[in-house]
């Protein structure tokens, strides 16, 4: 197999066994937050949770964003690895929300004194704390970054966990994750492993240049929430950005209309898409459920369409135009050949059996630029 | 003939179908989960138009995006059209970006594969 879509398959089997996931990183505008908020919601309001967690969850991602936006401008470094992160996971009964940005060295010390001081303060000292604060003003510079903080504990009802990790002399990367309880378990989150693993995450992330990961449910909803986070994503020329536009169109789409729910719950099917932009190529991989029964078929189409001479192609994409043997809400017959036309590579693929009724599929296009 | 406007949603295109001032437009995005359901009324109007066209028929597409599923009846629309030329004048006005080769090319296959007039516009 080859090597990256080797890396999607692993990556892809890795996340699926959490109910939700996402991953951003890059720069943050109000659009992309916007998109973020709806899109998780849309899959929140999708679980069964308690209308309380998910209230509480959606407070901290608006004030998670909101920190990430805040002092994404901070540093005049401007390279990928300083890219601000945003995390969201969900396993079956915990949410884990993560930030990281870049900050100032001699701003470290300061930042863990005072999540120190908030993770030692009960539940009451924590909203007399936030008053003194937010009467004086003076507690930071920039005036909202420990009310930020603050305001984070106060509606996690859990302590929070931070780490930072050395890009150079001059700048660290902080990571500030929590895990919102409705108990106010109090467990000292830095004992937990979970940080620990997104920190790593990251580093695969800034190795391998993605720029989102999305593990959810697809409907026309999340698909068009995610195409408007990836728009304003995308570097390079406006010629590629539109190209690689239309290819995400088509894969996602394709999870939205020929994807499967092992699930069952009615929200959309369960699917999983990255894209990373790394210097000469865009990579897009989704993953989707499959029913063994359907596999041999669309097997076969794949295989007859990478074996298509390019100059064919194009040729045979104007017969299935007119062809309307195939047209129904589900199948166009242009879907896969618009794939290879437009990046100008042959699509990989793999699926993997999960049981005796469906498996997975990994769909992975690349796109030189 | 009565007027079909659509107004555009987050992916579908606003539409405007007016016999009566001539106009005939698909602007913004093409991108619905279910593109056949979406053109149906559509690809009915204009059939019903079809019977009793105006002399000249300028249909303008100025889209940003369309998905494979909406070519699908983008190719059932201009089949329509096709059959009202030569004894019509029929125009297609193609738009796009200049930065979107891909909307050009795709204005251009149709333009190869029927027998309409294709006018393109580059947009800045």
């Amino acid at each position: 197999m080859d090597s990256k879509l080797k890396y999607s398959v692993s990556l892809f089997k890795a996340m699926l066994k959490d109910n939700l996931g996402y991953i951003y990183r890059g720069r943050f505008t109000r659009d992309i937050s916007d998109n973020i908020l709806s899109l998780t919601e849309n899959n929140l309001s999708n679980q069964e949770d308690s209308s309380k967690m998910k209230k509480r969850v959606y407070l901290i991602l608006v004030e998670g964003l909101q920190n990430i936006t805040r002092h994404q401008d901070d540093t005049d470094n401007d390279s990928p690895y300083t890219y601000g992160m945003f995390v969201i996971q969900k396993t079956d009964d915990k949410y884990y929300i993560t930030t990281g940005n870049l900050i100032y060295k001699q701003n470290i010390n300061h930042i863990k004194e005072l999540i120190d001081k908030i993770n030692s303060l009960e539940k009451e000292e924590l909203k007399l704390y936030y008053k003194k604060v937010l009467e004086e003003g003076t507690l930071s510079e920039k005036g909202g970054a420990g009310l930020g903080l603050i305001d984070m504990a106060k509606k996690s009802g859990n302590k929070l966990s931070y780490a930072f990790k050395d890009i150079d002399d001059k700048y660290s990367y902080f990571y500030l994750h929590t895990i919102p309880s409705l108990k106010d378990e109090n467990v000292d989150p830095q004992d937990d492993k979970s940080l620990n693993n997104i920190v790593e995450i990251h580093k695969v992330l800034n190795e391998q240049d993605i720029l989102m990961i999305f593990n959810g449910h697809f409907n026309q909803e999340s698909f068009m929430h995610l195409l408007a986070s990836v728009e304003g994503q995308l570097h390079g020329s406006a010629k590629d950005k539109k190209r690689m536009y239309y290819i995400i169109v088509e894969m996602l789409q394709n999870i939205v209309k020929h994807g499967y729910s092992p699930d069952d719950t009615g929200l959309g099917n369960q699917g999983i898409f990255f894209i990373s932009e790394s210097k000469g190529e865009y990579r897009v991989a989704t993953g989707n459920y499959i029913k063994n029964d359907d596999i041999e078929q669309f097997k076969n189409k794949l295989t007859y369409i990478n074996s298509i001479p390019k100059n064919e192609l194009d040729k045979k994409y104007g017969e299935n135009i007119f062809d309307f043997e195939i047209d129904d809400n589900k199948k166009s017959g242009l879907g896969i050949i618009d794939l290879r036309l437009k990046s100008g590579q042959k699509l990989q693929f793999y699926f993997d059996k999960i049981n005796d009724d469906f498996s997975f599929i990994t769909l992975q296009v690349i796109m030189k630029i | 003939m009565e007027t079909l406007i659509l107004e555009k949603t987050k992916d579908t295109p606003k539409v405007i179908l007016d016999s009566h001032n001539n106009i005939f437009l698909f602007e913004y995005k093409s991108l619905p989960e279910d593109a056949m359901s979406f053109y149906k009324p559509i690809l009915n109007w204009i059939e019903l138009y079809s019977e009793s066209p105006n002399k000249k028929t300028v249909f303008e597409f100025k889209l940003e995006y369309f998905n494979t599923s909406t070519t699908k009846q983008f190719a059932k629309l201009f089949l329509i059209l096709e059959k009202l030329v030569p004894e019509y004048d029929v125009t297609i006005k193609w738009y796009y970006d200049k930065n979107d080769l891909d909307m050009k090319l795709a204005g251009e296959r149709f333009n190869k594969l029927l027998k309409l007039n294709f006018e393109f516009v580059e947009l800045n």
